[in-house]
């Protein structure tokens, strides 16, 4: 191949390119503590603010656990009703509710409620999450499987408890794990 | 069949090494049942590199850059490293967005589905069907005339554009800048240790190269000439031994629900996988082949690994990918338009009269 | 002649074409009349749960609905809890939508058929009574209410007295003895009144279905901090629709289908408006219980002496 000015030229300006970016690329390692501290500031900015959200919730919705624990849980549903209000679509407001409505006994509820929650944030289902409830939701559909799947199989028209059963198994789904 | 060719035991080991190390790799950390799915590693790896926002899923896997590179090394040691393409540059990029969508409906790539049935997953029957349906009508339009024109050869340089980006997304992988997104929670945090999924990729995406394995192409050569093509046995072996290794390691459970990342609306998990069939067929290989094909030098190829990247990247900003809830209607549409679109080049790619 | 031959084809010819255009435009023609098809009408008694006037605004898109989906043409009728099973024993209306108390004795009694039930609330087609005191009166468990002036609902509300007075039976409690005295307000929006009376210190204690709790909570007239709830009942169903035993089995299954496939986006036209049914009638939807879920209720009313078991 015969190599005429114009690729020389080329060649030439390609060469100080190259040597522009190392050159950029160089002052940029220069500043490696900077760089490193840059990504450090960002992977502590992600922690902080989701350990603000955490604590947010634990703050909006503390007088809710609080009603909780004393038992009274029927005023803690009440409580929930208003913080919701304030908050429509926030997952924990779900969350919480299905925790109360599973204590009450009230199974096809709070299975409902998971969902719809877990639907909004799949932090409640991850197993190394703070906000995780994975305990409580596999206790849920053990005993919602042991009560609602035998009412379905013997009402297989019955289309509340087959909407249960949907629950029942995107649960599970849920808790086996996947892309998600 | 030659039982002493060798080219019958390196598709025999591809399938092998697949199906293993598929399902060891979720053992060792992926998801469950997604030790290797190009389509929802291409989603992971488009959020890490920003295309969406999910914080669940982004993560620039290694085994798809282990994928292309050992490829390429690969096509590189036996000297078939040819840098070669100009065949419906466009509609294969586009194409390549349809791939991923098909997938993303289903929940999976191939290889995924073909994992999801040897763990026992009974929804993937419904992407089995869809995808064997999808190959038999590429197959048919195949022979009908419909085909996307033939490639030439290209300056080397073109060839080693996308092992060039792939390095770049390692370097990422291992310097991690502040631009590229790693997330913390959720699927795109499950991961094998990073320098073994990396070196697994390398492994399968040279033995695939080696092999020309495919699983759409095992698909195809079973369907037109039966057992007497080499692939199908590389097919049989990579069910074999994940099905194998999944009851070994206890991932074996039998049933249609509660299982990882799948969901029970059947329909659109057929139609899905046919989508994926049929355009695999039109563009020569399923998600994994491409980024084979890539590593060898093919710009084709390359294009329909960036409209897979462009396609992973929608697939979660627009709500298109389904979840263990269901299909949404972004979903469904962006099916029946996948379905629209490779009907239409079916119909203006062919070559009429040919038979 | 062959000219006159022609002629007189043509003018058969002709005459045919006429007929034939003419029978097109009258088919035509008919096939826009709509002519109002006879439709078989039925009556669907609703129990009033606070007035007359709230319960036709809320339950006239449901049934316009109901008509809809069915081909019946069923119209509300709004009837008194007291009054009900008497009219239903007359047939004034075959279809019934009222409380699980009047499901249970209509049940008992007549034979009703279980249709499908409300879902309004936390507890979907189920619900629970309150014994409520308010916050801060020095009421703070259930023994203190002993000697306290306490404010019922209407007699036949499952969740306003019999949850609540079969509650205190078991608690030790005889609402006839150990109260200095209890009332049930008159007038309609009695659950909204007894709720008001505690608050504002007419009554110490009320006997508060969560439910009405609940939605006053969600529209801001009471905070759930103003009252204590001292005991709370167990969870059962609520309000129901119900159908007399000799109802077609076809229209039953059809109206359970048309309740059943309620969307918060189905909307009917009533009075040239359109109106979204599940909304104007307060509910989030409607589920298939079992005659055995009312078991609860019906022994609540054995313990309490309630009908459909009383005994004088």
């Amino acid at each position: 191949m015969k190599i005429d000015k114009f690729d020389k030229l080329l060649g030439l300006l390609l060469a100080s390119v190259l040597i522009a970016l190392v050159l950029v690329l160089w002052q940029g390692s220069d500043r490696q503590a900077g760089t490193a501290k840059a990504v450090a500031d960002r992977v502590m900015e992600r922690e902080l603010t989701y350990q603000a959200r955490v604590a947010l919730l634990q703050k909006l919705y503390g007088p809710v656990d609080e009603l909780r624990r004393k038992g009274e849980l029927q005023t803690a549903l009440l409580k929930l009703d208003e913080v919701s209000r304030q908050y429509p679509g926030e997952a924990h407001g779900h969350v919480l509710q299905a925790e109360i409505l599973h204590e009450m006994g009230v199974l096809e509820e709070a299975l409902a409620s998971y969902v719809a929650g877990i639907r909004l944030n799949g932090e409640y289902i991850d197993r190394k999450s703070p906000l995780s409830r994975r305990e409580a939701i596999s206790r849920l559909v053990t005993e919602g499987e042991r009560d609602i799947v035998s009412r379905a199989k013997a009402n297989p028209a019955n289309r509340t408890l087959a909407t249960a059963l949907t629950n029942i198994n995107y649960l599970k789904s849920r808790l086996a794990g996947g892309c998600e | 069949m030659n039982m002493r060719d060798r080219d019958l035991w390196m598709v025999i080991l591809s399938g092998l090494a697949l199906g293993t190390l598929g399902v060891m790799l979720s053992v060792w950390g992926n998801p469950a049942n997604s030790g290797i799915c190009v389509s929802c590693f291409i989603e992971n790896s488009a959020g890490a590199l920003g295309l969406h926002n999910n914080p669940r899923m982004q993560y620039l896997r290694p085994e798809l850059i282990g994928f292309l590179l050992g490829a390429l090394a690969s096509a590189a040691i036996g000297r078939e490293f040819r840098s070669h393409g100009g065949s419906a540059p466009l509609l294969r990029l586009i194409a390549g967005i349809f791939l991923i969508i098909g997938c993303a409906v289903f929940i999976g790539c191939p290889i995924k589905l073909l994992l999801r049935l040897t763990a026992g997953d009974l929804t993937a029957v419904a992407g089995v069907l869809g995808l064997v349906c999808g190959v038999w009508i590429g197959i048919k339009a195949a022979v009908n005339g419909v085909e996307l024109g033939s490639q030439r050869a290209e300056k080397t340089g073109s060839g080693l554009l996308m092992p060039f980006l792939f390095l770049l997304m390692l370097a990422f992988l291992i310097m991690r800048p502040d631009f590229i997104n790693f997330s913390s929670q959720g699927s795109g945090a499950e991961a094998a240790p990073w320098v073994a999924a990396l070196a697994i990729g390398f492994l399968l995406g040279g033995l695939a190269q080696r092999s020309q394995f495919c699983i759409t192409g095992s698909i195809r050569d079973l369907i037109m000439v039966g057992l007497r093509s080499y692939m199908p046995w590389g097919l049989g072996t990579f069910l074999a031994s994940a099905l194998i290794v999944s009851a070994a390691t206890g991932r074996l459970h039998l049933g249609l629900y509660g299982q990882p990342g799948a969901h029970l609306e059947h329909l659109w998990s057929f139609l899905g996988m046919l989508l994926v069939g049929w355009l695999s067929i039109l563009l020569g290989g399923c998600p994994f082949r491409q980024l084979v094909k890539a590593g060898e030098g093919n710009t084709d190829a390359g294009l329909v690994v960036v409209g897979m990247f462009i396609g992973g990247g929608i697939a979660q900003s627009w709500g298109i990918a389904a979840t263990a809830a269901g299909v949404s209607m972004y979903g469904k549409a962006a099916v029946l338009a996948g379905l629209a679109f490779v009907l239409v080049v079916s119909l203006l790619f062919r070559k009429r009269g040919t038979l | 002649m062959s000219v006159c031959n022609m002629l007189h084809k043509n003018s058969a010819s002709l005459k045919a074409l006429t007929q034939l255009l003419i029978t097109l435009l009258c088919t035509f023609g008919l096939s826009g009349c709509n002519f109002k098809q006879e439709r078989k009408v039925m009556k669907i008694g609703y129990m009033i749960c606070n007035s007359e006037q709230e319960t036709i605004a809320r339950f006239a898109p449901l049934t316009r609905y109901l008509s809809d989906k069915t081909g019946v043409e069923f119209v509300p009728v709004p009837v008194d809890t007291a009054d009900f099973e008497g009219r239903f024993q007359k047939g004034e209306f075959a279809l019934t939508h009222g409380n699980s108390l009047l499901y249970v004795i209509l049940r008992e009694n007549h034979g009703l058929q279980l249709l499908a039930s409300e879902k309004r609330g936390h507890f979907g087609s189920r619900t629970a009574g309150a014994i409520i005191a308010r916050k801060g009166g020095g009421i703070t468990k259930l023994t203190d209410i002993r000697g306290k002036r306490m404010v019922f609902g209407p007699m036949l509300a499952p969740t306003g007295y019999l949850a609540e007075y079969d509650l205190m039976l078991r608690s030790g409690i005889d609402p006839e003895r150990d109260l200095a005295y209890y009332a049930i307000p008159p007038g309609s929006y009695k659950h909204e009144k007894l709720i008001y009376a505690v608050l504002y210190g007419q009554f110490d204690v009320a006997a508060a279905p969560m439910l009405d709790l609940e939605t006053m909570v969600k529209e801001g007239k009471i905070a759930a901090d103003d009252f204590v709830i001292l005991a709370q009942t167990p969870v059962i169903p609520y309000c129901t629709f119900g159908a007399a035993k000799e109802t077609d089995p076809k229209l039953v299954a059809k109206i359970r289908q048309a309740l059943m496939e309620l969307t918060p986006e189905t909307a009917v036209d009533v009075a040239g408006e359109r109106i979204k049914v599940l909304k104007a009638a307060w509910v989030d939807g409607f589920e298939e219980l079992q005659d055995s879920d009312f078991n609860p209720i019906r022994e609540m009313a054995k313990r309490v002496n309630m009908p459909p078991y009383a005994k004088y």
